[in-house]
């Protein structure tokens, strides 16, 4: 039997990434159906697709490292680069939107009655459900990492522990979110500032809902035993998710919230 | 076993029964035993099969719903495409 001579994984032959990107075909196709010819068919076989060409990829990945060991210190270091890669895109993704608010809001143009907020605009009191928004996601901070220090000390219980209530956490922020949206006195069909509001914290909703997800995922490998106290990358990087996504939000909520009121 | 409770050999307690103590005894894991090792046989056996059909059954049948859906769908959107590109009726 051959062994490779270097420490890098060389995988199995997979049909997701050529499903995945037929998936995303699918999906952007789906809303062009949907928008223009009222169908909405096909962006509901694309968003199945796709969540059945993440589910089975990111199981594969779990075979791979967990039962077949193939993660070796090597291949973690180029995961890790990875990670740091994708949530750097992330960023420059939010810094767009955070380009266009202040084009808008620095100089606000006569139409708009030359003031910021724009006339007729009431925005959120950013002391009331916003501000407890802050103190949720800069707990779910201190609980994340309470979760991987007790990883690290292998304490079971404790990581288990801190790991529901980082999620819980998570998805009570969407929660008060979704509350938010629907009492708010205005659009995202309100101006420009309802497209800025609503396109910002909406991505930064659903990226909250993202994380959630990654950590819930990971909750459920600790509790089957499959993170060890020197090797656990996956809990690692939804944890640095994570902090990115409340680092997003302590963003939002100085300008557009705070600032932009 | 998992998240099961060991079966006793005498008739078993009600969780909120007052008869027994509620708590687990020692020995219990916290949150189900770990069977990682046993995965890592079964993902580790020589068949030849790669890691997405490596599970068997159920495996197949994720594989098989994934691509029909898939395939379908590329071909629906392909006809959806070309029905969409043709120009409007006067």
């Amino acid at each position: 039997m051959t062994h490779q001579a270097h420490s890098y994984h060389m995988v199995d032959p997979s049909p997701w990434p050529i499903l995945g990107a037929a998936a995303a075909l699918l999906t952007t196709s789906g809303l062009a159906m949907w928008f223009h010819y009222n169908s909405p068919y096909l962006v509901i076989i694309g968003l199945l697709s796709t969540a059945l060409v993440m589910l089975q990829w990111w199981r594969d990945i779990i075979r791979e490292s967990t039962f077949q060991g193939h993660h070796t210190p090597t291949v973690q270091k180029g995961l890790r680069y990875g990670m740091v890669l994708f949530i750097t895109s992330e960023a420059f993704f939010f810094l767009g939107f955070f380009w266009a608010f202040f084009h808008s809001s620095l100089a606000p143009t006569p139409e708009l009655g030359g003031q910021w907020p724009p006339v007729g605009i009431q925005p959120l009191d950013p002391m009331d459900v916003p501000l407890l928004n802050t103190a949720i996601l800069l707990a779910s901070g201190v609980t994340v990492t309470w979760a991987h220090h007790s990883i690290m000390e292998a304490s079971r219980k404790q990581a288990v522990h801190a790991l529901t209530l980082t999620v819980l956490l998570g998805f009570y922020f969407t929660g008060l979110q979704a509350m938010e949206y629907y009492e708010a006195p205005f659009s995202i069909a309100d101006g420009v500032y309802g497209s800025t509001f609503f396109v910002a914290t909406g991505f930064h909703g659903l990226h909250v809902i993202i994380g959630s997800t990654f950590l819930l995922v990971c909750l459920l490998r600790l509790i089957k035993y499959h993170f060890t106290s020197n090797h656990h990358f996956g809990f690692e990087a939804a944890a640095w998710y994570w902090h990115f996504v409340d680092v997003v939000w302590l963003f939002l909520y100085m300008t557009i919230y705070w600032w932009g009121s | 076993q998992g998240l099961k409770p060991l079966v006793p050999t005498e008739s078993p307690a009600p969780i909120f029964g007052t008869s027994k103590p509620s708590v687990l005894p020692a020995t219990e894991p916290f949150l189900g035993k770990n069977n990682v090792s046993d995965l890592q046989k079964v993902f580790q056996r020589s068949d030849g099969l790669p890691v997405h059909l490596k599970g068997g059954v159920p495996d197949r049948m994720l594989y098989r719903t994934t691509m029909a859906l898939t395939i379908g769908g590329t071909i629906y959107c392909l006809v959806a495409l070309y029905i969409a590109s043709q120009p409007k009726n006067k």
